[in-house]
């Protein structure tokens, strides 16, 4: 990876990619919006059933198609909609992160957390915190060259 | 691809800050087959009619509408889709307002926030497909496994709405663990007058003949799956027809005899015998561990006994056989935690220490002493102890509160002061818990009895009970730290509840997992409490959990509930369309889907050497899609394509 010269972080937006789950995480999101608390408006949100379908490829491809960032949330340990699913997710994105780092991507690039239902909160508190992140760390360039 | 874009304003909730007109022209510009159509309140009558009548003028490919969350309206506009003849899956929702308009307030920044996201929807629907319901045919009949309070009322409810039921059960005699009890809290009810008239309802009541009682019996292997199960069941010999009206005459002039262990081991039985006295069925039974002829004797006294013809079945045989049903309820009971596993309370070594279920026996009128409480010496006890929590709340052992064990305690209180009013009573606790609105009457009543004595000790393991001239010596440390001890003439232990042995072994034969102190695992403890994680095996009584008699039937009652609305008369079970499926030509067999899957949806098929899912047990969370190292799985609405179209769209 090259890096470009370090923009400065007021003026750079990252572009980042959100894989929600939709019983816990998707609807802590709906919490944040409910309760109508503002947060930077970075993260692009797709919708999946269960953290466990998070194919790896996904985040590999996001990298790829211009991401500065990935993040994951899933339900709490414990509480996963299809009871392990969330298990699933975070033993691959620890095995990603190995991963991802022999790319040169910076492991903080690419987020997991537990946002619960009722955490819009924390939701708020997890992105507002992944934004100002990869702000610091400015915009991924990939060594190859993106087709 | 004629994408139909519907952008609802919600009021001015979304376009106080997106501007809908700046959206829809940079999104009908990307996507120039398209049409844009913005609805003030599509939720409300007047949205949904308009939709409806747009779709049908329109007819577009696809639909997006962008508005609040799926969550709340995806499945009502999925069903306006369906109305106006369009494949509901051919939608997709955007949630421009919780996840853009009221978290954005810089209107430039949500107004591209919204475009992105729609054009993500938009890249997506284009890939998505349509999708259908499908329907199996499936068996209304139902296994329930256990004729203890809870199976029997799971049966008899079922039975009534007119369902065929197989009931089975381990031991000779219906009723469970509560018809060896003489009184059962907290209002010190007769047992047998409780539990006997819904035994004979389940056996002669007017729903009788829609339950099959197999008793003796034991299920050995299950099949299939919710809708379609094969149970394969082995019954014991029970050596006596059900011609047989009871009379005894066979017992009386039986021979031999064998440990009676419906009392506990406390005394002999017959080896022709009734369970005990008031058991339903009304007929007995041989013990072949006792039988002279199953000794190789040839001893026929019973049959020659007996006025009844072909009732005596000596040559009768072990039997295998099968039934199939659409649901299984599991209401095997539970059993007593092994008091030998606390050592210092000398349980199995010292014969004036007995169980909680032991005493139970020893005060029912048709037990081993026919209701007279007595030491194992042969006298009445001047002085009782009674030690609550035995492997209860106490990580070493058991870390829950089984919850009944200090009502029943305080019942023991009340039977000793009603036949043994000068009986000495010591209530040894680590907690006291009488919860409910009924049940705390009998601690009143416990602390009022003037023989009792209440007595808080540290901790389980301080506890010595030691045999000594005259009883049992139990020395203690007190909450303040004291040490003390007093003797007593007899000691009843309070253990914990646990699973039993058998649960795990059916819960192995049907993917269902034994939990906490080997009780089987709800689905989920507060919503779902009567199903187990397998679909179509539901749960009732204390094979689930520590629980009274009213709980248990509740339950059963739950169990049952589940069984009639999911397997009604004449309706098929629907399979959603949201699930996984194999392509089997790039299945390399490598079987990783399966070990990821939570719900054993996926089986191994050895004559192709591929992986299949059966889609009615998938619940389409896509762990199996994203683990698919050949890329053979495809998560029906939540494909790769759609996924990295939507990746693609947002970084474009």
């Amino acid at each position: 990876m090259t890096k470009l010269e370090q923009p400065n972080a007021e003026s750079f937006e990252p572009k980042i990619v959100g894989f929600l789950c939709n019983w816990c995480s998707y609807a802590g999101a709906d919490k944040a919006g409910a309760s109508q608390t503002p947060y930077p408006p970075n993260v692009s949100i797709i919708r999946v059933m269960c953290s466990g379908r998070v194919d790896p490829q996904f985040v590999l491809e996001a990298f790829h198609k211009g991401a500065d960032g990935v993040i994951i949330l899933a339900c709490h340990p414990g509480d996963c909609h299809y009871k392990v699913g969330n298990y699933r997710a975070v033993q691959r994105h620890r095995i990603l992160l190995r991963l991802l780092e022999q790319f040169g991507i910076e492991k903080e690039r690419c987020n997991f957390d537990y946002v619960s239902a009722g955490e819009g909160e924390k939701f708020v508190r997890v992105i507002t915190g992944m934004v100002s992140t990869i702000k610091a760390l400015g915009p991924l360039t990939l060594a190859l060259p993106v087709s | 691809m004629k994408i139909g874009l519907y952008f609802c304003t919600c009021g001015t909730n979304i376009t106080a800050t997106v501007d809908s007109e700046k959206v829809i022209a940079e999104l009908t510009a990307q996507f120039p087959e398209s049409y844009a159509a913005t609805v003030e309140f599509i939720c409300s009558a007047e949205g949904k009619s308009f939709l409806k009548d747009h779709l049908l003028d329109n007819r577009p490919d696809r639909v997006v509408i962008a508005a609040c969350s799926p969550r709340e309206y995806e499945s009502t506009f999925m069903q306006i889709l369906a109305e106006a003849g369009i494949n509901p899956y051919f939608m997709q929702m955007v949630n421009i307002r919780e996840q853009v308009a009221w978290v954005t307030p810089d209107p430039a920044e949500a107004t591209q926030k919204a475009t992105v996201a729609i054009r993500s929807a938009m890249a997506r629907v284009c890939l998505q497909l349509p999708l259908e319901k499908k329907e199996l045919e499936a068996n209304g009949d139902v296994l329930v496994i256990g004729a203890g309070p809870a199976g029997l009322q799971s049966a008899l409810f079922l039975a009534e709405a007119g369902r065929k039921v197989v009931l089975v059960e381990k031991s000779p005699a219906i009723g469970g663990m509560p018809v060896f009890f003489e009184e059962l809290f907290p209002t010190m009810e007769c047992g047998p007058c409780l539990l006997e008239p819904f035994e004979e309802e389940v056996l002669h009541g007017n729903y009788a003949h829609n339950i099959e009682l197999l008793l003796l019996s034991e299920v050995t292997g299950v099949t299939g799956y919710y809708g379609n199960f094969t149970a394969t069941i082995k019954q014991t010999p029970r050596f006596v027809g059900p011609t047989c009206i009871g009379c005894g005459m066979c017992v009386e002039v039986c021979p031999a005899s064998g440990s009676n262990e419906l009392n506990c081991g406390m005394n002999k039985k017959k080896a022709i015998a009734m369970p005990f006295l008031g058991a339903l069925p009304n007929f007995p039974y041989i013990d072949q561990r006792s039988c002279l002829r199953a000794g190789g004797g040839d001893c026929q006294l019973c049959l020659d006994a007996c006025p009844m013809p072909d009732t005596v079945l000596l040559d009768d045989k072990e039997r295998i056989v099968e039934r199939k049903v659409g649901a299984i309820i599991l209401a095997i009971g539970s059993k007593l935690y092994d008091c030998r596993k606390v050592s210092g309370l000398g349980y199995g070594d010292i014969p004036g220490v007995m169980t909680s279920l032991e005493f139970e026996r020893l005060a029912s009128s048709n037990g081993p002493t026919a209701g007279e409480i007595k030491t194992p010496a042969g006298s009445a006890p001047g002085s009782v102890a009674i030690v609550h929590c035995v492997g209860s709340l106490d990580v070493k052992h058991q870390p829950h509160c089984s919850g009944i064990c200090c009502e029943y305690a305080f019942k023991f209180n009340r039977i000793l002061e009603h036949k043994l009013p000068e009986t000495k009573v010591y209530h040894l606790y680590k907690e006291l818990v009488v919860p409910g609105k009924d049940d705390s009457s009998m601690l009143d009543h416990a602390r009022k009895n003037p023989s009792a004595t209440f007595i808080r000790y540290r901790d389980l393991k301080e506890i010595e009970i030691s045999a000594v001239s005259g009883g049992q010596k139990i020395s203690y440390r007190c909450e303040d730290g004291k040490n003390d001890s007093f003797t007593v003439e007899m000691v009843v232990l309070c253990p914990a509840m646990v699973g039993s042995e058998d649960a795990a072994k059916l819960g192995d034969m049907m993917d269902v997992t034994c939990g906490k102190a080997g009780f089987f695992e709800e689905l989920n403890g507060r919503l779902h409490a009567s199903q187990s994680k397998v679909k179509g095996v539901y749960l009732a009584g204390t094979c689930q959990a520590p629980m009274d008699i009213g709980q248990a039937t509740s339950r059963a009652m739950a169990a049952a509930g589940y069984v009639l609305s999911g397997l009604a008369a004449g309706k098929k079970l629907v399979i959603e369309p949201i699930t996984a499926a194999v392509d089997e030509e790039r299945c390399s067999g490598c079987r990783i889907c399966s070990g990821v899957c939570p719900y054993k949806a996926i089986s191994f098929m050895p004559e192709t050497e591929t992986s299949r899912i059966n889609a009615l047990l998938c619940h389409g969370c896509g762990t199996c899609v994203a683990a698919c190292p050949a890329g053979a799985i495809q998560g029906n609405h939540f494909t790769n394509n759609q996924i990295l179209a939507e990746i693609e769209a947002i970084l474009q």
